[in-house]
């Protein structure tokens, strides 16, 4: 997106004032309104599509397999395609590397079926259009995604060690996944001020960009910081960290809860 | 009737339709307004697919750019968890030999319907996301991209609509999913309108040459069915648009 | 709800509403055995499709602002000329789009239900330059092709007079470059129906001191004056692209708006907040109406300047905000966006104090419902 210098600067100084007069006149902690449709996926185990109002899209499938849980240990698998961008692109490989780190805040003893055997879930995510970073939009998606998922119920000994067999499951009875998924923020610095949840044109015009995760009521690792755009960003006083963790940690719940109130 | 009956002696398939049948036809108009100029969700059976069109526009490359007519570009995504097994493959599926001929298969068909001689120096640009397949899987891209273009106010001179068709024995089957398709040669085509013009026939498995004519005959039929289904379909959004601009 | 976010969901479904309503096989159960076809004979659909079943039973009907798609025949009739939207075959007219027909003395065509920007000559548009070559400014209009803008067809620094120089080729990106906007008037159509504009009056130019929206180019009905002063100091130029700039109203903004005279009623809160012109000129009477003898001082440097004015205040910003919140809520309700609706639409949105709760979808339909119903009771009025 390329801004004229006139309508950057008129952003800029509207963002970095004091108060902060938004584009959309959103408050420093309000989200754009988001759509969820999940379950919409059959041959799934969970499914979840997202809409953000600026178009944004992003699809997520969660496939699940069993698996030897002594041989293959990684139980969560996320791949993340961008449309329009290349499987080896910056911001793909970033994403994909981002939120195979974030997930692994959640307990995998979960997926644990028998003393052998283990669920393994391959989270599939396809965004379809994005005009700011993306990486809220699909932590949304997993989010739902994860929370619409049932997996098939198993009928066979949970101590299989002695026995020769695969776990077997019912017919068509399913459990829901009960998982405790993190979810992720962009904010974005503009000079003193720090902004949850940045369009397209506010992105333009950060000085930085900062990746909160949650999960389970508390700020996560991975933090990171990101360049939202080539031109305006330089260092911000580490302070605004602070404040970022601050604001996700007093918004978050709220947030967790409207996602899950399906 | 045995689990692994394709077609039963009472004349039923494997999901209870007869041989001339299609699958379940729905399909919505203009869903994705602020990513694309023309969009479609189609589901036919248990196909689902989202077609985008963009432009005409400004060709980002100037090798896109063709003096007399609009450049036409094609690319179809087939996730990964498009199949009830989820799909191994480590590589990069968009340069799959399969998907790559596809590609070809559709512009081939378009470029000859859009008239792109009306949009010179322009590139319209087709991106396909395939959420979930179950067989005829060229047919229904047809159908939505038909849809999406038509969406997008590109002109052309008909619809376009596929289907796939299957022989069993002696008995053509119209529409296939997967389970038939892998278990019978199969002829995919694309009707012109209400014409019985061919703009696209792909034959990739042996048939017997004197079957061929009457598979052809069923395929025109549900062909022709499936335009009156996306012509009913059309129409209802566009009532539901006009009824909107009566406001302004 | 919560006011962090606003979600609407939905379990099991890919979309909001459902497809629509569902085929039961048995209706598909149509005969598809091509030797027993016994269709009703129908009038034939020319010679290109006499062979196949026959499409349409409308034929008779009267074509006026009917409904029609790819494909279908309009009419036999020779004596139409066919415009955009058709194709001819054999004496036949069809449709190539979905739309409703036009008839415009003997030209008959279809205008799409939808489809890019169309420039015609005298369309006020904005745009945004998108690349600079020779002699030339290409201009993101949001048409099929980009626009033309020649240096000929500017106002270059130090009057309207002055010629044209090389030196001026060589700084072009100094007037205009790569993500500038600027509102122009479509001053041509090439062969290909690419436009080519000019700026060539005050009232187009560069624009600063405000905020870009867009909506959908067939929100926005062509007419006369496409830059309306609103009320809170804000000025809105309505591109009929759909590219919407929002900004700080100037003193050339109300000398246009003012009766010619000179006597303008402009109330104290606006004359105070009031800045310099659009193009950066500070006229020391800002009343007076517009004389051909500022020409020259407006013609300075300036506008072309990056600089917004340091006058625009933190409200002002808000009410920016707000109008811009209101044109989104009524292109989400896909009504017309006209001056009169921005305008009703800014008092019902003065019920709601937070800017930021303009984005969220029931209060942008009830916005929409609000100014329909407004401009209902006021047209009962007149």
């Amino acid at each position: 997106m390329t801004l004229s210098v006139a309508e950057k600067s008129y952003l800029y100084d509207s963002l970095a004032s004091t108060p902060s007069v938004r584009p959309d006149g959103r408050h420093q902690h309000q989200f754009r309104p988001i759509e969820i449709y999940t379950d919409f996926l059959p041959s799934s185990n969970g499914s979840s599509r997202i809409i953000a109002s600026d178009g944004s899209e992003c699809i997520v499938s969660v496939k699940a397999k069993v698996v030897d849980h002594s041989l293959d240990s990684d139980l969560l698998q996320v791949e993340i395609d961008i449309a329009g961008e290349r499987d080896d692109s910056l911001i793909t490989e970033s994403c994909t590397s981002l939120f195979n780190k974030v997930l692994r805040s959640i307990d995998t003893k979960k997926l644990q079926l028998t003393k052998k055997y283990s669920f393994k879930l391959f989270i599939d995510v396809l965004v379809l259009s994005s005009n700011s970073y993306p990486v809220s939009l699909i932590s949304f998606g997993i989010y739902s995604a994860l929370n619409s998922t049932a997996l098939p119920k198993l009928v066979s000994n949970f101590d299989d060690l002695e026995v020769e067999e695969l776990p077997m499951f019912h017919d068509y009875d399913l459990v829901p996944l009960e998982v405790n998924a993190p979810l992720v923020f962009v904010l974005a610095v503009v000079k003193n001020n720090i902004f949850i949840d940045p369009a397209a044109n506010e992105s333009e015009v950060a000085n930085n960009g900062l990746i909160v995760s949650w999960s389970d009521g508390k700020v996560i690792a991975p933090i990171r910081t990101i360049a939202l755009n080539e031109t305006n960003t330089k260092g911000f006083n580490p302070q605004l960290i602070q404040q970022g963790i601050k604001l996700v940690d007093q918004y978050a719940e709220e947030i967790a809860k409207a996602l899950t109130n399906l | 009737m045995s689990q692994f009956e394709v077609y039963s002696p009472e004349g039923l398939r494997m999901d209870g339709r007869r041989w001339n049948e299609l699958r379940r036809f729905e399909t919505s108009i203009n869903t994705h307004s602020h990513a694309a100029d023309g969009s479609s969700y189609l589901e036919q059976g248990n196909n689902k697919i989202i077609t985008l069109v963009k432009g005409p526009t400004e060709p980002a490359l100037r090798s896109q750019l063709d003096q007399t007519k609009a450049t036409l570009s094609i690319s179809v995504n087939v996730t990964k968890f498009s199949k009830f097994e989820r799909s191994k493959s480590t590589g990069n599926t968009k340069n799959e030999r399969r998907i790559l001929e596809m590609q070809t298969a559709l512009v081939r068909t378009f470029e000859k319907n859009l008239m792109l001689n009306l949009y010179p120096r322009t590139i319209i640009d087709i991106e396909i996301h395939v959420l979930q397949q179950d067989g005829g899987i060229l047919g229904s891209l047809i159908n939505g991209i038909t849809l999406a273009c038509i969406d997008a106010g590109i002109a052309m001179y008909d619809y376009i609509s596929g289907v796939s068709i299957g022989l069993y024995d002696t008995t053509p089957l119209l529409d296939v999913n997967s389970l038939e398709e892998a278990a019978m040669s199969c002829v995919t085509l694309g009707v012109v309108g209400k014409s019985e013009k061919l703009s696209l026939l792909q034959v990739e498995d042996k048939i017997p040459l004197d079957r061929l004519e009457n598979v052809l005959a069923i395929g025109i039929a549900g062909a022709h069915r499936i335009r009156d289904l996306m012509d009913t379909a059309l129409r209802a959004h566009a009532e539901k648009r006009v009824l909107n601009a009566s406001k302004r | 709800m919560s006011e962090v976010i606003s979600v609407v969901s939905r379990n099991g479904a890919f979309q909001k509403t459902m497809i629509m309503e569902e085929f039961s096989s048995d209706e598909s159960e149509d005969d598809y055995n091509m030797t027993g076809s016994e269709d009703e004979e129908e009038g034939e659909e020319g010679a290109e499709k006499s062979s196949s079943k026959p499409t349409s039973k409308k034929s008779s009907k009267n074509i006026d602002s009917e409904l029609m798609t790819p494909g279908e025949l309009i009419t036999s009739d020779p004596i139409w000329m066919r415009g955009h939207g058709t194709y001819f075959l054999e004496n036949d007219t069809y449709s190539s789009v979905a739309g409703r027909v036009s008839k415009v003395n003997k030209l008959l065509s279809v205008i799409p239900l939808k489809s890019r920007y169309a420039p015609e000559t005298g369309d006020h548009v904005v745009g945004r330059i998108a690349e600079v070559s020779n002699k030339r400014w290409k201009v993101d209009i949001g048409g099929k092709q980009h626009a033309i803008l020649m240096l000929g067809s500017v106002n270059l620094p130090g009057g309207i007079l002055r010629r044209k120089s090389e030196s001026d080729e060589l700084q072009m990106r100094s007037f205009l470059k790569e993500g500038d906007l600027l509102n122009a008037e479509v001053q041509s159509l090439f062969q290909d129906g690419a436009a080519s504009l000019h700026t060539r009056s005050l009232k187009y130019g560069k624009l600063r001191n405000g905020q870009f929206c867009q909506v959908p180019n067939s929100l926005i009905v062509r007419s006369k004056n496409h830059t309306h002063n609103l009320p809170g100091n804000v000025t809105v130029v309505l591109g009929v692209n759909g590219y919407i700039w929002l900004r700080m109203t100037s003193s050339m903004d109300l000398a246009r708006d003012a009766p010619p005279g000179g006597s303008t009623q402009v109330s104290g809160g606006e004359a105070s907040g009031r800045a310099a012109g659009p193009t950066g000129a500070v006229s020391l009477n800002p009343n007076a109406s517009l004389s051909i003898t500022r020409l020259e001082e407006e013609s300075s440097w300036k506008i072309y300047s990056d600089e917004n004015d340091a006058s625009i205040t933190n409200q002002l910003k808000q009410t920016i905000s707000r109008y811009a919140n209101i044109i989104k809520a009524l292109a989400f309700c896909e009504v017309g966006i006209t001056h009169e609706r921005i305008v009703l639409g800014y008092e019902a949105s003065l019920a709601y104090s937070d800017v930021g709760a303009l984005i969220q979808r029931d209060n942008m339909e009830a916005l929409g419902a609000d100014v329909l119903n407004a401009e209902r009771m006021r047209g009962n009025a007149e």
